[in-house]
């Protein structure tokens, strides 16, 4: 099972190779005339099976940051590449097909659709994708046994548990074989306990071959990491291997 | 899963979703029905002046057929030179007179035709038999009513009528052979039709040898227009009238209908257009958060687009399929009303059911419906994703 | 062609009734204005004719200019001379009638039309309502030949057609009703479900449910009222529109859409009402869901 959830026919990297790299990225913001500078000069280079935690104090521009590496966002100077092609100056359709295939995104308030079940929110990734009905059920259902959801598939959002939403948003994540997954304070919204199994899954997850990026504030998250990255005011200001 | 997502966003405000279809089905029920307003009354009429097969009328110059008493006279004559214009198939002279029929409290008017049994096309027989021999009639139900008669009876009927003195002048008495029902003639307009050179004869000689309308046949393979023109440009007493330009003439009459079928059916058309962009706009105004979401996880503008599109676009569809069951009950409610027009031929319809016309209309509420998803299908599409998710996230 | 002053009309007596109605429906040939020279030298003084101002407009007739009137085409008529125009009324039952009317003295219509000393009607004045019974009771028992009639009995008569457009116009009126009561309902509901978020804060803070339900029963209020003050200046602009299309469309200064007071409370009250009434359902289902509910956790 392991190495079918991420890596997969788009993800197939060796590890060690650079998988993501950014080189002096800047972003700013204009607000009311005033430029806020929000990221000023980052460069980092993640490995395939690399799991990086950035932290720092709120409003440094981690946050930021981890928009920028899945195109959700375009940086104001530097360049961001992913296995050597660049995405920072991806079109928006480009940057959309990219995002769905390359990147898995996990959010702190999970943002699973509200209508659709659990098994329904992994699939549709795969259906944007064009994944055969069939193909991409089957592979839900994997998914969410995977992350222990296996009871759950028929239920919406609104009738899982924060850890099980965020479950179900980690599997939908996985869905496309992403080449690594982006995750924005995962166990922000959840009690230690909870959060505590959402770590042992990235861990799980990461010794599975997964590349993993997440920004936090929770030590005991940050610690699971390999590789910790410090920010403040927009600089890298050191780094902690694990 | 677009469908999913679709139908997901309209089952989650029911009463709202309800609301907008039966909504969308009133305006679709008005635009149908307007569109069958102002289509119904011209084909009514059309079918109204093709049935008796008879595509040219010919009447006095300068006059209006029936209005008044007017007549060409040598009707032989011109009959004669009718008959022989090649493309004319048959030629079926009608002269026009109200006549009395004197009555214990009075007298009973009918308007009265003269014709030519066999070649006429202004009533159907409903029982016994036409009028062809010299003093035979023909009376339809008002009128057998009025004067208290059935068919096999006989009947008086004068020309003249002076109602200071209560004479009655040209009386002739004639044996009922039918009961027919008029094709032009309101339902309790009273009518009676005989031979029309019995007619002809009872006016002495104010009306011998006149005429007041020759109806004429026209073979199919014939230019219709050309043999009009003809007969006018030929005949500088009398003017012909095609069925295009007699119907022209009833539309200008009943014009009143077709604008306001026009201004209302246009109205409705907006309105169902505000409503649909109304419910989709807010409808995706309370999703930007989760559209954000879908934009983030690689779902392309256009299945958004496509997404916010169906949603109006079942909108509309759902109003129309009912608009289309609403819009035939309220046509035929109006129809009822207006049908107590006085005056008016029984057989017309102000309201006419007419597949492609009323398909058109609905496709155009659809197409409306469309286009009213645009707006806001256009605003989900151009969200910011970055910024809506922060916005989200902060709120 | 060249322009004469003096013009041959025709027309027929208009007490000929029952007209069979393909050829009523025929009968809308506008009468026709044709050049032709007198008949005779005109006399020095004329008789005058009052036209129809649509008629004087469409054949360049101008006061003063001389007519030829006839009973029928091409037979000889009367020269008149042209000492008024009038306005079409607003009568309702002529408005698509593209005929023209003229009016005569009646000495000289009853000369052209070789009618002698005939006329189709009296139109009688009276001192007051009992009069007029006595009256039409007096001349109905002499009975040689005429009979009496109320004017208001006749106008009713005559004003079927109109009634009928007035039905008509009734049930259109209804089913706009119900389609603008359907559309109000549903903008206010949904003006009522946005404030979902703050009715959650309102309640989480601790206001009572009443207090609540009376914020937002309130905010509907002031919507409605507003909207439907909107809404009776845009109907005064439309009416504007209807009228001026329709009375250039048909040459008459009858009054097409009328809006008033009535109307404008009517309109006012009902979406008022329906306001409140949307306000009112939507904030109770609002205040009977758990607040945290309605924040969506
Ligand atoms: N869309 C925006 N417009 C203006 N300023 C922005 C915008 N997004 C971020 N910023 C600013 O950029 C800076 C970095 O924000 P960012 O969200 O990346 O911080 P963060 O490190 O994720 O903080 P937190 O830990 O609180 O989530 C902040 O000062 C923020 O105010
Ligand atoms: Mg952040």
């Amino acid at each position: 099972m392991s190495g079918g959830l991420s890596g997969g026919a788009s993800g197939a990297a060796a590890a060690g190779e650079v998988v993501l790299s950014a080189r002096d990225v800047h972003r700013d913001y204009q607000l009311a005339g005033e430029t806020v500078h929000a990221v000023r000069g980052i460069s980092l280079e993640v490995r395939a099976g690399d799991w990086v935690a950035l932290v720092g104090p709120s409003g440094c521009g981690k946050s930021t940051l981890l928009n920028l590496l899945g195109a959700i966002d375009r940086p104001t100077s530097g360049t961001i590449a992913v296995r050597g092609r660049d995405i920072a100056a991806l079109r928006d359709r480009d940057a959309t097909a990219f995002r769905l295939r390359h990147v898995g995104f996990v959010f702190q308030r999970f943002y699973l659709m509200p209508q659709l079940s659990a098994l329904e929110n992994i699939e549709l990734p795969m259906a944007e994708a064009g994944v055969a009905r069939a193909e991409r059920r089957a592979r839900a259902r994997e998914l969410l046994a995977y992350v222990g959801l296996d009871a759950r598939e028929r239920h919406r959002p609104a009738e899982l548990s924060g850890g099980e939403q965020q479950r179900a948003a980690i599997a939908r994540a996985l869905a496309n074989r992403p080449a690594f997954l982006l995750a924005d304070e995962p166990t922000g919204e959840l009690d230690a306990a909870t959060g505590a199994g959402i770590i042992a899954l990235f861990a799980r997850l990461n010794a599975a071959g997964t590349t993993i990026v997440v920004v936090t504030h929770d030590g005991d998250l940050a610690r699971a990491a390999r590789r910790v990255i410090h920010l403040r005011d927009g600089h890298v200001v050191n780094e902690v291997h694990a | 899963m677009i469908g999913v997502l679709a139908a997901a966003s309209l089952l989650r405000h029911r009463a709202r979703t309800a609301l907008a279809v039966a909504g969308v089905a009133v305006s679709a029920a008005m635009v149908l029905d307007m569109v069958m307003l102002s289509t119904g009354m011209r084909e009514s009429f059309r079918s109204l002046l093709e049935r008796g097969g008879f595509q040219v009328r010919v009447g006095p110059r300068g006059a209006m057929p029936f209005d008044g008493e007017a007549t060409v006279g040598g009707g032989a004559g011109l009959l004669d030179t009718l008959r022989a214009i090649r493309g004319i198939t048959m030629v079926a002279p009608v002269l026009g007179a109200t006549l009395h029929a004197p009555q214990p409290g009075g007298a009973v008017a009918a308007f009265a035709l003269g014709v030519i049994a066999g070649s006429q096309g202004d009533y159907v027989l409903q029982e016994g038999h036409e009028a062809v021999a010299d003093g035979e009639v023909v009376l339809n139900d008002p009128m057998l009513a009025a004067v208290r008669r059935r068919v096999g009876d006989t009947l008086t009927l004068a020309t003249g009528y002076d109602p200071q003195l209560r004479t009655f002048s040209g009386g002739r008495t004639l044996r009922i052979a039918g009961r027919v029902r008029f094709r032009y003639l309101a339902a309790d307009q009273r009518g009676a039709a005989l031979p029309l050179a019995t007619l002809q004869a009872m006016g002495g000689d104010a009306r011998r040898d006149r005429l007041s309308l020759v109806m004429l046949r026209v073979d199919p393979a014939a230019d219709v227009e050309a043999i009009r023109a003809g007969i006018d440009a030929a005949l500088p007493r009398v003017s012909a009238l095609s069925t295009a330009t007699a119907l022209q003439q009833a539309e200008q009459r009943l014009s009143y209908f077709r604008q306001l079928a026009f201004i209302l059916g246009s109205i409705s058309l907006v309105v169902g257009f505000l409503l649909v962009t109304t419910i989709v706009t807010v409808s995706v105004h309370e999703r930007v958060g989760e559209i954000a979401v879908m934009r983030a996880i690689g779902v392309s503008r256009r299945h958004v687009v496509q997404q916010v599109v169906l949603e109006g676009l079942v909108l509309s569809l759902a109003g129309s399929a009912g608009g289309l069951a609403l819009g035939l009950v309220t046509a035929r409610w109006l129809d009822s009303i207006l049908a107590t027009f006085p005056g008016l031929p029984e057989s017309v319809d102000f309201f006419l059911f007419q597949s492609i016309p009323a398909l058109a209309a609905l496709g155009m509420l659809v197409l409306t419906g469309l286009a009213a998803g645009a707006i806001p299908a256009w605003r989900a599409a151009t969200l910011p994703v970055a910024a809506t998710l922060r916005r989200e996230a902060v709120a | 062609m060249p322009r004469s002053p003096i013009r041959s009309l025709s027309f027929r007596a208009r007490s000929v009734a029952l007209p069979a109605l393909s050829h009523a429906l025929l009968a809308v040939l506008p009468a026709r204005a044709q050049v032709a020279p007198p008949a005779a030298p005109p006399p020095a003084r004329h008789a005058t004719i009052a036209l129809d101002a649509r008629l004087a407009t469409d054949a360049g007739i101008r006061l003063g200019d001389l007519v030829v009137v006839a009973a029928a085409p091409g037979i000889p008529g009367d020269t008149l001379r042209v000492a008024a125009f009038v306005r079409r009324g607003a009568d309702p039952s002529e408005v698509a009638r593209a005929e023209y009317r003229v009016r005569m003295h009646l000495a000289d219509l009853q000369r052209v039309l070789g009618y002698g000393d005939r006329v189709d009607r009296f139109a009688i004045a009276t001192r007051d309502s009992a009069a007029t019974t006595r009256a039409i009771a007096g001349i109905n028992a002499a009975a040689f030949g005429f009979r009496a009639h109320r004017s208001r009995d006749i106008a009713i008569e005559t004003s079927r057609t109109f009634a009928v457009i007035s039905r008509f116009h009734k049930a259109i009126g209804v089913i706009t009703i119900g389609a603008s009561a359907i559309f109000l309902l549903c903008i206010m509901l949904m003006k009522v479900e946005e404030r979902r978020r703050d009715v959650a804060a309102l309640r989480l803070v601790g206001l009572s449910a009443a207090s609540v339900v009376r914020a937002v029963v309130i905010e509907a209020a002031l919507v409605s009222v507003i909207g439907s003050g909107a809404g009776v200046v845009l109907g005064a602009v439309a009416s504007r529109l209807v009228n001026a299309w329709y009375q250039q469309l048909y040459r008459t200064p009858l009054t097409f859409s009328l809006v008033t007071p009535g109307i404008v409370g009517f309109a006012v009250a009902l979406s008022v009402v329906l306001g409140l009434a949307a306000g009112v359902l939507a904030a109770r289902r609002l205040v009977r869901t758990p607040p945290l509910a309605l924040l969506g956790r």
